[in-house]
């Protein structure tokens, strides 16, 4: 296992996303899976603009890479609007509080 | 040797935004994440993504994080997870595990800077659907924002009424 | 002179613009709802029949999207134009018509949205020329009918009728997008004239699949054998819907495709024989099912599938000109008859034809305007119903057809007058038992109802122009023009129309003579019950609906509304995936 810059990438990649994967099956709060949706993202970016260096066309993977931004603070802005009006509405952000699904 | 600097800065803070009891701080800690990973970009030669990533994710993101925490509240809440926490850390690094093995033969090319059609042109000429697409999301956003502040505005002002 | 490129994208742009100005305006505006409404589908209704004078060959708008999905295209040829004018004129007839029959209702802007969405959608696939774009406006125009039908939502029957449609017309959206994906893989474009021009290039099976694909599609979408049961629970929709979407456009669109595509597929064995029976058998069952039902709306349901079935039947017999004169007409003629049921109804307060009964007397307008309508439908001379069947059953005759489909066909003509002079007679005439409270019909209805009545009176005289619209711009489908003094002729002085024309009388003098019939009608009872069962497909629907219920039931336990379950489930199948993948699969 050589330490090339391509497997340093690699290796932030997955971390990034294993990172926001662990967050998202352990937390409680509204908010704070908005914070583990955000780390995945910034994943998924990095992975996008580096495969497009790998396969000789940077460009194409650092348009798509727009577009994610673009989608990640769409989603930020509305996620966080919403929790907001839980908030609000429900009074709590704790998930056990939201979830009315009879059994 | 920049990589390797950067790339301990990353998982360190990612790792500290999780671990963080107060939300505020993980905001924070959300926003060095945000930082690191814009210098990967610059490394890896993406120029432009690198900016609007540094004053996007480290700058509007937290913006929009601390007003909401500011509004929502930061209450403790209690940390016991649905899900046993070392099934949750197995899974997860059995999924990174084979995403690894299937991944690293791959990547014996190295980094090379290559000049093609350019970011611009790419953009703004072969990628015009993904134009349409982000104005569509964007309107979208802007959309529904505008039905939940009229909703709020909207229960305030009968809730004001019925006060008086 | 007026260019034709601002007019196409006018008459596609106008109907969202509107959809979304009505949206945000708020339902505390009604007034101004409506009148938006109004202004909106007229423009567009205007936009489109100024295309027919500067008319231009070729395609005519074109965006470049990059080379995912090629270039949207879209031609204005003469398939297009008429139907465009047809989801237009009628739309805004029922918009006006909607001032008054919505009056006081609630969720005005839903309603009006989702009409103004589905009028632009309509012109969208008519006009297109990427298929890829043809099958999203496709997809948008069962969104807008499954949200229309179901408009009143509190009521479950409404609810179900609107998701019957929704996934009957979604299965048939599967055949649509199967042929699509087929075209692009063989060819590398989304072009359909490319596609036309070249299709015998193409290896055989996949044309077979291709044709079939589109029957299923054009069959699901218009309401023909198999997929017929869900246009008579889709009633449940207000009046004006009825007369937009399940008469005049929507389940047009399925015929359209097979017109259009038909040059493509006629020499593939067995796809025209299969494509004149599906007419066929939803022409007759649908014709006897109208013959017992005792519901008004549904009534005109099963008589608007009968008549698609003739249109079917004239796409596979090789009269695409017939085919759509008679869309033509039927358009015109159905909407009328939709429209002045639903001044009924809205008058009278009932759907039921046993409670009616000598209303033609306090409603002497609407009398009128429907028996227009009727003698349309049944095919009586001097209406546009006539000359368009006539023209069918011709077709039907030449090319080499076979004989005994003709004479179904014709049957089912008989079949037609029979239950037209049915359904008249229940409401205008005979024996009322019950009191009605009845309320004067609005003056906006009145509107729509008399340009609908000319227009029925006088569209058949425009098959000159017509046709020669559809020769000059759709070269491979090789149509040949029809002068007016031709059509005359021909239609007046073929034996054919004659046996028609006694059939027709047959079928009118049975009503009144029902009661000498004792033999027949006795003999006829064991075919009504089955009929009124609807020939046992509503039993193959209502299992395939259980079925689905109880499997969706077991399977409820897996959700338990907490995020972090879901997202444990999406990591496990993650896992799954990329282990296959890794070893090899």
């Amino acid at each position: 296992m050589n330490l090339s810059p391509a497997m340093i990438v690699f290796l932030a990649v997955i971390g990034l996303f294993g990172i926001g994967l662990y967050c998202l099956l352990i937390t409680r709060n509204l908010i704070r899976v908005v914070i583990a949706l955000q780390i995945m993202v910034k994943g998924a970016m990095l992975a996008l603009i580096f495969t497009g260096q790998l396969n000789s066309q940077p460009s194409l993977g650092q348009s798509m890479a727009l577009t994610v931004i673009v989608a990640d603070t769409i989603l930020a802005v509305i996620g966080l609007a919403l929790a907001v009006q839980v908030k609000r509405h429900v009074g709590s952000l704790d998930l056990k509080d939201l979830s009315s699904l009879k059994r | 040797m920049g990589y390797v600097i950067v790339l301990i800065g990353i998982l360190f803070c990612a790792f500290m935004a999780v671990r963080e009891k107060r939300l505020i701080a993980s905001a924070i800690w959300l926003a060095g994440t945000s930082a690191f990973v814009a210098i990967m970009m610059y490394l890896l030669g993406a120029y432009q993504i690198a900016v609007i990533e540094l004053s996007v994710g480290a700058g509007l993101v937290t913006v929009l994080f601390v007003f909401a925490i500011n509004i929502a509240g930061d209450e403790p809440i209690p940390n016991l997870s649905f899900i046993p926490k070392q099934l949750a850390i197995f899974f997860v690094l059995l999924a990174l595990l084979i995403i690894g093995w299937q991944v690293i033969p791959l990547l014996n090319i190295p980094i090379q800077f290559h000049q093609d059609i350019g970011f611009q042109q790419m953009v703004w000429g072969n990628r015009k659907v993904d134009l349409y697409l982000q104005i569509a999301m964007i309107f979208t956003g802007v959309v529904s924002m505008l039905r939940l502040l009229t909703d709020e505005y909207q229960t305030r002002i009968s809730q004001k009424e019925i006060h008086e | 002179m007026m260019q034709i490129e601002p007019l196409v994208l006018i008459s596609l742009i106008i109907p969202w613009v509107g959809a979304l100005a009505v949206w945000l305006i708020g339902d505390n505006y009604s007034k101004i709802q409506h009148l938006l409404a109004v202004i909106f589908s007229v423009i567009a209704a205007v936009a489109s029949i100024m295309m027919l004078w500067v008319y231009k060959s070729g395609t005519i708008l074109s965006f470049p999207v990059g080379n995912a999905f090629g270039d949207f295209t879209f031609t204005t040829d003469g398939l297009g134009i008429y139907l465009s004018i047809i989801a237009t004129v009628i739309g805004a007839l029922a918009i006006i018509f909607s001032v008054d029959y919505m009056r006081g209702s609630d969720q005005l802007g839903r309603y009006y949205s989702f009409v103004l969405l589905f009028i632009g959608a309509m012109e969208g696939l008519v006009l297109t020329s990427n298929l890829f774009l043809m099958f999203s406006f496709w997809e948008i125009t069962a969104l807008c009918s499954y949200a229309l039908i179901s408009f009143y939502n509190d009521d479950p029957k409404a609810v179900a009728g609107g998701m019957k449609a929704l996934i009957m017309t979604q299965v048939g959206g599967v055949g649509l997008l199967l042929s699509a994906v087929l075209v692009y893989a063989f060819s590398g474009s989304f072009d359909i004239n490319l596609f036309l021009s070249n299709s015998a290039l193409f290896p055989k099976n996949v044309l077979i699949w291709m044709a079939y694909g589109m029957l299923i599609a054009a069959a699901a979408k218009s309401a023909q054998f198999p997929f017929q049961t869900w246009l008579p629970d889709a009633m449940e929709a207000p009046s004006p819907i009825s007369a937009l979407i399940h008469a005049a456009t929507m389940v047009n669109g399925g015929v359209y495709l097979l017109a259009r595509f038909y040059p493509a597929f006629k020499e593939i064995p067995g796809w025209t024989l299969s494509v004149m029976l599906v007419g066929m058998l939803s022409a007759l069952m649908a014709a006897i099912m109208a013959l017992v039902a005792n519901d008004l709306k549904r009534v005109l349901a099963y008589s608007t599938v009968s008549q698609l079935g003739y249109m079917v039947y004239a796409v596979g017999a090789g009269g695409i000109l017939a085919s759509q004169f008679h869309l033509l007409s039927h358009s015109f003629f159905k909407a009328l008859l939709f429209l002045a049921a639903g001044a009924i109804i809205h008058s009278v307060g009932t759907r039921d034809m046993r409670e009616m009964g000598s209303l033609g007397k306090e409603m002497p307008f609407v009398r009128f305007i429907f028996l227009i309508g009727a003698f349309a439908l049944a095919g009586v001379p001097i209406f546009n119903g006539f000359w368009s069947k006539e023209l069918i059953l011709e077709a039907g005759l030449s090319h080499g057809n076979p004989l005994w489909i003709y004479i179904i066909m014709l049957f089912v003509a008989g079949l037609t007058a029979l239950y037209t002079t049915r359904c008249v007679w229940m409401v205008f005439y005979g024996d009322r038992e019950k009191e009605l409270h009845i309320h004067p019909v609005g003056k906006n209805m009145k509107f729509s109802l008399s340009f609908l009545g000319a227009g029925v009176a006088t569209t058949w005289l425009l098959i000159a122009p017509f046709s020669e619209m559809m020769r000059k711009s759709l070269p491979i489908h090789a149509i040949e023009t029809l002068s007016l003094q031709l059509m005359v002729r021909e239609v007046v002085f073929a034996p054919a129309t004659w046996i028609a024309l006694a059939v027709i009388g047959l079928g009118i003098m049975t009503w009144f003579g029902r009661d000498s019939l004792d033999r027949i009608q006795k003999a006829y009872q064991p075919i009504a019950f089955v009929a009124e069962k609807s020939f046992g497909f509503e039993r193959i629907n209502k299992f395939i609906i259980e079925t689905t219920n109880s499997a969706g039931e077991s399977l409820r336990d897996l959700q338990t509304g907490k995020i972090n379950w879901n997202v444990f489930y999406i990591l496990i199948a993650l896992i799954i995936v990329f282990a296959l993948l890794g070893t090899g699969a």
